[in-house]
């Protein structure tokens, strides 16, 4: 069946370059949230600044480092960061004709990379939040954006055949939930509070505390004269990334498909040995399921999920994934597809040296393909909220993380907030790990 | 004939390299008489702004021949303006109207403090005196929470004479794919003391089509 006789050395060199590649975006980042996880910012962020050097991957490392100016206690340095890549990927979602075509012919890492559906949410999300811990007359208007942006997206995923894969996205909660909290901080809208309140129900009927917020909404009020809220915003664990893996039913469907072929036509393809590469988003296991909230030294309840990051990327990119398949085929058959143009351009015999030559420059060719692993690396796995109405002036806060069982699993973390008559204070901790990195942030010290 | 050749393949080879490259979004100041732009899917600009103008024009014009102003220009002693609250725009339609309700707000309090016919109180008042009492403004008419607010914004030094409301309401008609939705602007003016209260609605019929097709075909079908 088989024409093609090369050298096993030939052979050798083929398959050693089609197994080690480059170094991908993941291999990169895997240093970054190791060193995040453990608590190194700087050295997190001197891994972070080695990544700006190649231009296409710069957006992504750009998003990373406004998780590290958040940690480190830069909301505003975040928010300005967020604000440029939220533009960049908008200006990125306009196909460009030249960077399609030069992806075609060699892999999806020469386009410019315009962020998953949930990382342009969720970009949004974060604007919000970096936005609320300093003065937080954005936030709403963020707010507002992270629900406008989903609907953008849905209504943009129709496809040729009017079907919408998309429509089954899972909504990012957390947008109207700040609005909520914002517009409840007015003591005047209590009817777009409502709304929005009603909203997260809809979106995360999971969350605990969507029935009581709503309730409040719709016949109570902020708070009792004398007391203010406090919102405690956690970020958990490790997000998703994505990983290169090897889409072997494509693989073996691509090289049946072209010894048929080969075995039929006037010339041989390349056959398909270097594996059909495409990136998957990959969970991280996660051991924090709360984090547990003392006010003055008496437990006040535990943060619960408002917006499951990591189910809610990998659902996502399971809706585009057949399109993610099919554009690696694509390569991969245009590929062919120059080879055997090329053997007709130069009337190459299908048994001369050439022709095997011309076969074993089309196996290098399409293994020197790699997977786009590019990917916000350093979301967290889930963001908590739990909101707690308390008494006007200074209380000691302590954060400590806590397992599925209840059982408390890292150091505690102490803060002293301000808790103002009317108005809502808000606080955010990073936990990727068992212990809180960076420093607690707060509107109001 | 071959310039002409020429010129051709570089307009279509211009043309399509324009066309397969990134374009900079880019803005236009809009002069006030353009029309707004209609908004596909929901209520925008071409909707509040007329709402709000033919409201606030008309309650005011009713306003202006009160009694109180023919009175002031027969050169009897003026009766004092009347010191207006205006307390929240409530949004109870069926769709989101965003960022839009607080330009509703400031434009409705801006059209009544230019006017001279109320003296509205500052939102800031207003919003300090919700704040400080608790009140949700749908519980203002509970007389005792009337007299709480009344009595803060008298501390205040902002007595005031009435409550004022705006409210967008919505009813939507399908027909198919198409629908059809009013829009209702509603001002809704109290007085605290005695109860009394006066009320002008604006309303904008917007219909919503599938396709320019559906569009056309509506359009058709009234002329008929």
């Amino acid at each position: 069946m088989f024409h093609l006789r090369p050298s096993a050395g030939w052979l050798v060199t083929i398959l050693v370059v089609a197994s080690t590649g480059c170094a991908t975006y993941a291999d990169r980042l895997t240093t970054v949230r190791q060193q995040f996880a453990a608590g190194n910012l700087a050295e997190a962020d001197r891994e972070l600044k080695k990544g700006l050097r190649r231009r296409s991957d710069r957006d992504c490392i750009k998003l990373d480092r406004a998780i590290l100016q958040l940690a480190s206690g830069k909301p505003k340095e975040a928010e300005q960061t967020l604000r440029v890549v939220r533009d960049r990927f908008d200006h990125l979602e306009q196909p460009a004709i030249a960077e399609i075509a030069l992806s075609t012919l060699t892999d999806a890492n020469q386009e410019a990379y315009a962020g998953e559906d949930y990382e342009k949410v969720l970009t949004r999300v974060f604007l919000a939040l970096s936005n609320l811990m300093t003065d937080g007359g954005d936030a709403g208007a963020y707010a507002l954006q992270v629900a406008d942006k989903q609907q953008q997206i849905i209504d943009a995923g129709v496809d040729q055949h009017g079907e919408n894969p998309k429509l089954a996205y899972q909504r990012v909660a957390l947008g109207p939930y700040l609005h909520g909290a914002i517009r409840e901080e007015t003591h005047a809208n209590y009817d777009d509070v409502a709304r929005s309140r009603a909203m997260v129900c809809s979106w995360q009927p999971n969350f605990p505390f969507g029935a009581q917020d709503l309730e409040r909404a719709r016949h109570g009020r902020h708070s009792a004269p004398g007391n203010g809220v406090l919102y405690v915003f956690a970020l958990l664990g490790l997000g998703p990334h994505k990983e290169q893996a090897v889409e072997a039913p494509t693989t073996v469907s691509l090289l049946v498909a072209d010894r048929i072929l080969s075995a039929t036509g006037k010339h041989t393809l390349p056959p398909t040995i270097a594996p059909v590469k495409v990136p998957k988003v990959v969970l991280t296991p996660n051991s924090i399921h709360a984090i547990r909230v003392t006010v003055n030294g008496r437990a006040s309840g535990n943060t619960e999920t408002i917006t499951d990051i990591g189910r809610m990327a990998v659902d996502q990119y399971d809706a585009i994934y057949p399109r993610v398949i099919a554009e690696a085929v694509v390569r991969r058959v245009i590929k062919k597809a120059v080879i055997v143009g090329a053997k007709e351009a130069t009337r190459t015999d299908r048994y001369s040296l050439a022709g095997v030559g011309f076969d074993m420059a089309g196996i290098a060719w399409e293994a020197s393909e790699s997977a786009d692993t590019r990917c916000w690396g350093l979301l967290p796995d889930k963001i908590q909220v739990l909101r707690l109405e308390l008494p006007a002036g200074q209380h000691q806060l302590s954060l400590q993380s806590a397992g599925a069982t209840g059982r408390v699993l890292g150091r505690p973390a102490i803060q002293i907030v301000t808790i103002e008559n009317g108005r809502n204070t808000y606080v955010l901790a990073n936990f990727p790990a068992t212990d809180l990195v960076g420093s607690i942030l707060t509107n109001r010290r | 004939m071959n310039r002409r050749r020429l010129v051709l393949c570089a307009a279509a080879i211009g043309g399509g390299l324009l066309a397969g490259c990134r374009g900079n979004q880019f803005a236009t100041v809009r002069s006030p008489d353009k029309p707004d732009m209609v908004g596909s899917h929901a209520a925008g600009a071409e909707t509040f702004k007329p709402l709000v103008k033919q409201a606030v024009g008309e309650l005011l014009a009713r306003h202006s021949q009160s009694p109180q102003i023919i009175q002031a220009s027969a050169s009897a002693p003026a009766a004092p303006i009347q010191r207006i609250c205006f307390v929240a725009v409530e949004n109870k339609s069926a769709e989101e109207i965003g960022d839009f309700k607080e330009q509703i707000y400031q434009v409705i309090d801006t059209h009544i403090l230019g006017s001279g016919v109320f003296q509205p109180v500052s939102r800031r008042f207003v919003d300090a005196g919700l704040a400080e009492t608790r009140l949700r403004p749908d519980q203002l008419f509970v007389p005792e929470n009337m007299r709480t607010f009344v009595a803060i914004m008298e501390q205040q030094g902002q007595p005031c004479d009435a409550l004022l409301y705006a409210t967008i309401t919505s009813g939507t008609t399908r027909e198919n794919k198409d629908y059809q939705r009013d829009y209702l602007l509603t001002l809704e003016m109290v007085d605290i003391r005695t109860g009394q209260y006066d009320k002008q609605s604006a309303t904008i019929s917007k219909g919503y089509y599938h396709s320019r097709f559906a569009r056309w075909l509506s359009f058709t079908r009234l002329k008929r």
